[in-house]
């Protein structure tokens, strides 16, 4: 009887055919069979990978999603800083020459981004558009009554508090400048903004790290729990700690990069979902909503991140197990 | 002279235990100065009361315990002084099977043996042929490609004694082997110990089945509380 089973069964179709060889010493040898043997083991427990790979690709989205908020109000208020401003006005009108020597001096202070003559015609004319229909109220004002200016505006370094400050000083320095007007109180307050902004954005960001750490960590501690007993029957048999722990290990770091790019998938369909709600359909791109994605270096240091947790909680579950198997 | 007697001596014996003791807390001692000595190619069975120690003695063959005090030592070599990563050396010599087999219930039977020889670097197809060749002397070959749980109780334990034979280990130690069979698979599971034992595996089976040891007519050690009560190879 047993036989006659045996010709139906011949060890050709036997699962052999996905279990991976050892072939060797070689390193790569080596390696080759520890990859087979983790693709393997996720093949033979599709559920608790499923639930790890799941688990990391919600920490990772909810991480992810949090830069990319964080990364546009960055961008957005990096923008409004652009529009810091320091005027500077004359003791007297400067003739040409003295004008273009000004400018020349004002360039060469460190931090200076664009410079720009405002003549009295100018501001007068500039003036005029802003009482759009109540041009009537400069009749008879002449037309020399507004000042001339410098408009300065300042490398992003220099636009915090304390170095604009140190630029100012530099500008009331120069020779012929009687006053230096920067919106003080502004400049302050949306530094003081910017700040208190990064500073929530820090504490948020690490809370939100330390929460995803830890149910990673927990997770893949759960799930490696649940097959104790091939740990358990692998150091019977007398595996090496190294034999036991590569194919986890290797496990855990398919399974992070896995949750990575699935994170990063629904990101960019979220993003996408999100900008074509917020735009009409034909308007369909970024520069409408001033929305941007995630720069390549942030996509990046997500994956990494994946796959660093992936390999790291695997590893740090594995300790517990493999130190004190019985 | 005498030295090389004590050598000799030494070397004939692959099990020793001197004057081991072992508690997992402080007051209640699992072995209390315990002796003995299993010559190669012995079979003995270590019986005695639930908690007199008899699984703590197992696992201080395949280092999976250090003893508190005494020397334990396996085919001539004190265990208690191997390192961490000595130990998986030690076990690659050891086959251990349970009395809940411990198979991997998502792996086929083929795979559960081939563990074995894939932790000691066997090839592909020389693990199928060994695997094969195993699992037709316990006469269980057509449940190759079979799980764990779709066995009989007695068919598993015969895969996990397949998975302990197939390197054909020194040592086979086997703790309440017998427990959750019937008498048939009892007698089954016996006659396979005896037949490792013949091919010269030295065999140690903990037991407290008065009826599997009465039929076996082999060396008995008797344990309680921690002491060897009675050893039949030691004469009264």
């Amino acid at each position: 009887m047993k036989k006659v089973a045996l010709r139906r069964i011949p060890m050709s179709r036997n699962k052999q055919s996905i279990r991976p060889t050892l072939s060797g010493d070689g390193i790569g040898d080596k390696l080759r069979y520890f990859i087979s043997r983790a693709i393997l083991n996720i093949r033979q427990n599709v559920l608790v990978n499923v639930l790890t790979i799941g688990t990391i690709t919600l920490a990772l989205l909810i991480v992810s999603l949090f830069l990319l908020v964080f990364v546009n109000l960055e961008s957005t208020a990096d923008e409004w800083s652009g529009k810091i401003q320091v005027t500077a006005y004359f003791e007297t009108e400067p003739s040409s020459q003295e004008l273009a020597a000004m400018l020349a001096r004002i360039k060469a202070i460190q931090g200076t981004d664009k410079v720009s003559y405002v003549s009295k015609g100018e501001a007068m004319e500039r003036f005029r558009s802003r009482l759009k229909g109540q041009e009537t109220l400069l009749d008879g004002v002449p037309a020399d009554v507004l000042p001339s200016s410098i408009e300065i505006t300042l490398k992003r370094q220099s636009r915090e508090d304390g170095a604009m400050q140190a630029y100012v000083e530099r500008l009331k320095n120069i020779p012929g400048i009687d006053e230096v007007q920067y919106g003080e109180e502004w400049v302050r307050r949306f530094n003081t903004f910017m700040n208190f902004l990064r500073f929530v954005g820090a504490l948020l960001g690490g809370f939100l790290l330390m929460a995803v750490l830890f149910i990673v960590s927990n997770t893949i501690k759960l799930t490696i729990y649940a097959r104790k007993e091939e740990l358990e029957v692998m150091d019977l048999v007398g595996a090496t700690r190294f034999f036991i722990k590569a194919p986890f290990l290797i496990e855990g770091i398919l399974q992070g990069a896995a949750g990575a790019v699935l994170a990063l998938l629904i990101l960019v369909a979220a993003y996408f979902g999100f900008l074509h709600s917020a735009t009409n359909f034909v308007n369909f791109s970024s520069s409408v909503t001033g929305l941007s994605f995630l720069p390549a270096g942030y996509v990046a240091g997500i994956f990494a991140g994946g796959v660093i947790l992936g390999f790291l909680g695997s590893l740090t579950s594995l300790k517990r197990f493999i130190n004190n198997p019985q | 002279m005498t030295c090389a007697h004590e050598e000799s001596k030494k070397e004939d014996a692959m099990i020793q235990f001197h004057n081991v003791f072992m508690s997992y807390q402080r007051d209640a001692a699992a072995l209390n100065d315990v002796s003995i000595k299993v010559p190669k190619g012995d079979f003995v069975f270590v019986t005695g009361p639930s908690g007199a120690g008899k699984s703590t003695l197992m696992k201080l063959v395949y280092a999976a315990l250090v003893p508190n005090r005494g020397q334990v030592l396996v085919d001539g070599q004190n265990i208690t002084r191997l390192t961490r990563t000595q130990i998986p050396y030690l076990r690659r010599t050891i086959g251990v099977v349970f009395q809940d087999f411990k198979l991997l219930p998502n792996r086929t039977v083929l795979e559960n043996v081939a563990i074995t020889l894939e932790v000691l670097g066997w090839n592909k197809r020389d693990i199928g042929k060994k695997v094969y060749h195993v699992l037709k002397q316990m006469g269980i070959e057509h449940k190759i490609n079979a799980t764990p749980l779709r066995l009989s109780g007695g068919e598993q334990q015969r895969v996990a004694l397949a998975r302990a034979l197939v390197n054909d280990p020194k040592i086979l130690l086997a703790d309440e082997p017998t427990g959750n069979l019937d008498d048939e698979n009892k007698e089954q599971i016996l006659s396979i110990f005896r037949e490792a034992n013949i091919r010269g595996t030295t065999v140690v089976v903990a037991t407290h089945d008065r009826r599997v040891i009465d039929n076996s007519h082999k060396r008995v050690i008797v344990l309680e509380k921690g002491r060897v009560a009675e050893d039949t190879d030691v004469p009264k």
